[in-house]
């Protein structure tokens, strides 16, 4: 299945990217988001490849669903090929799609006093910028910054896009013969974050990622030494000691470094997932008041998205700060 | 009267006690790096950084108990 689908999920990736580049290039602008794009698209492809790979879920999900609840696996909308659309990929695509297509409308014409859309990206870029380089360094900024960027600007615009109402209420369904009503059994969309296989394709992203710069940071070795070699300050004995500790304790941190794609991915997942559902149940408490109660809630939801987007970016930023930092012994001798 | 609820209680409940474990420390830490921050807000992006860290840290249990012990 997944071998199958692989031809078609990437064949319109090369195509879009040296577009990207090739815009890029004849324009000869200092345009940041434009750096974006082929990371986006990337992710976007990754999304769709683990989309059956992960079936676990499902069998969670015909274990604990409820009657009123969302359940946990995305509806399949269509089958594109081998490929099965589901409502969580349109939403996928649809944002990514928008977010380009700001991204090229606002850096059409490069003004040197930005006015309008270009003003408002700039601002977001630049400010982006500035809190992570206050984080994690000039240089790693530099070299990093396309990522943590996009992860920020794309995780945050697809949170957003699920509180729209529309998501989760549009869709194929039908009328209940007992009480006459209309129940939604296919929504057409559906928050993209709400799907494991998204936000775990981000996080893989991000532990490749994590491991290039590391190696570059560091050479092979040095990742070694970093994370299983000895800390601190000793001298004799207490070093032979030392360097046993850290040795064990090492294979601790190797634990957890091969858990933090998993718990990067489950902790977004699982905190928009919670939103949707408790939204959800919170429109079905009193069905006469069913227009209100819920509003409050899309306030915190509306927060709930931006702390995760912030949290998803400062985490997989302060992972690869650890890895690509010096001894900070050796940061006082340069 | 204690054997049934035991029963009931079932196999779940040390992904409930380490998602409270959880909750408890990612409060404690929150709470440290407030009061951090407003002894010195100056410092509040270094305090930021640790923070972040020790949640995920704390955090990583109950994705210990959800998958690693069944």
């Amino acid at each position: 299945m997944r071998d199958a689908s692989a031809p078609c999920v990437v064949a319109p990736l090369p195509r879009r990217r040296t577009y990207g580049k090739h815009r890029a290039a004849a324009s000869k602008t200092n345009s940041m988001p434009r750096r974006f794009l082929p990371l986006i698209l990337s992710l976007l492809a990754l999304g769709a490849f683990l989309t059956p790979a992960l079936t676990f879920a499902a069998e969670v999900a015909s274990e604990v669903k409820e009657e009123h609840g969302i359940p946990l696996k995305p509806d399949i909308l269509f089958q594109l090929g081998p490929l099965a659309v589901t409502n969580s990929m349109v939403v996928t695509w649809v944002v990514a799609i928008g977010i380009l297509l700001c991204a090229q409308l606002a850096t059409r014409k490069i003004k040197p006093v930005p006015t309008g859309l270009q003003n408002f990206w700039e601002w977001l870029v630049e400010s982006l910028y500035n809190f992570l380089e206050n984080m994690i360094g000039r240089d790693l900024v530099k070299k990093t910054f396309w990522f943590f960027g996009t992860i920020f600007i794309f995780i945050l615009a697809l949170n957003w896009f699920g509180l729209l109402p529309g998501v989760g209420t549009i869709g194929w369904g039908h009328h209940d013969a007992a009480t006459g009503a209309f129940h939604i059994d296919r929504p057409l969309l559906r928050g993209a974050n709400a799907n494991l296989n998204l936000t775990f394709a981000m996080a893989c992203v991000f532990f490749v990622c994590w491991i290039v710069w590391a190696i570059q940071a560091n050479g092979v070795g040095g990742v070694f030494i970093h994370i299983i070699g000895p800390k601190g300050e000793t001298s004799g004995i207490l070093k032979v000691l030392m360097v046993f500790i850290f040795f064990v304790v090492g294979w601790l941190e190797v634990v957890s470094i091969l858990f933090r794609p998993i718990s990067l991915s489950f902790r977004l997942f699982g905190n928009i997932y919670a939103g949707e559902t408790m939204l959800e149940a919170m429109s079905h408490i009193v069905p006469s008041l069913a227009w209100l109660i819920p509003i409050p809630f899309y306030f915190l939801e509306l927060l709930v998205g931006f702390v995760q987007a912030l949290v998803f970016m400062l985490l997989t930023a302060v992972f690869t700060l650890l890895i690509a930092q010096h001894e900070p012994g050796h940061e006082a001798h340069h | 009267m204690i054997l049934p609820i035991l029963a009931e209680i079932g196999g779940s409940i040390h992904v409930g006690l380490a998602a409270l474990g959880a909750a408890i420390g990612v409060g404690l830490i929150g709470m440290g790096a407030a009061s951090a921050v407003g002894r010195n807000p100056g410092a509040a992006t270094p305090i930021l950084v640790q923070a972040i860290l020790a949640i995920a840290l704390a955090e990583a249990i109950v994705f210990y108990a959800l998958f690693l012990v069944k």
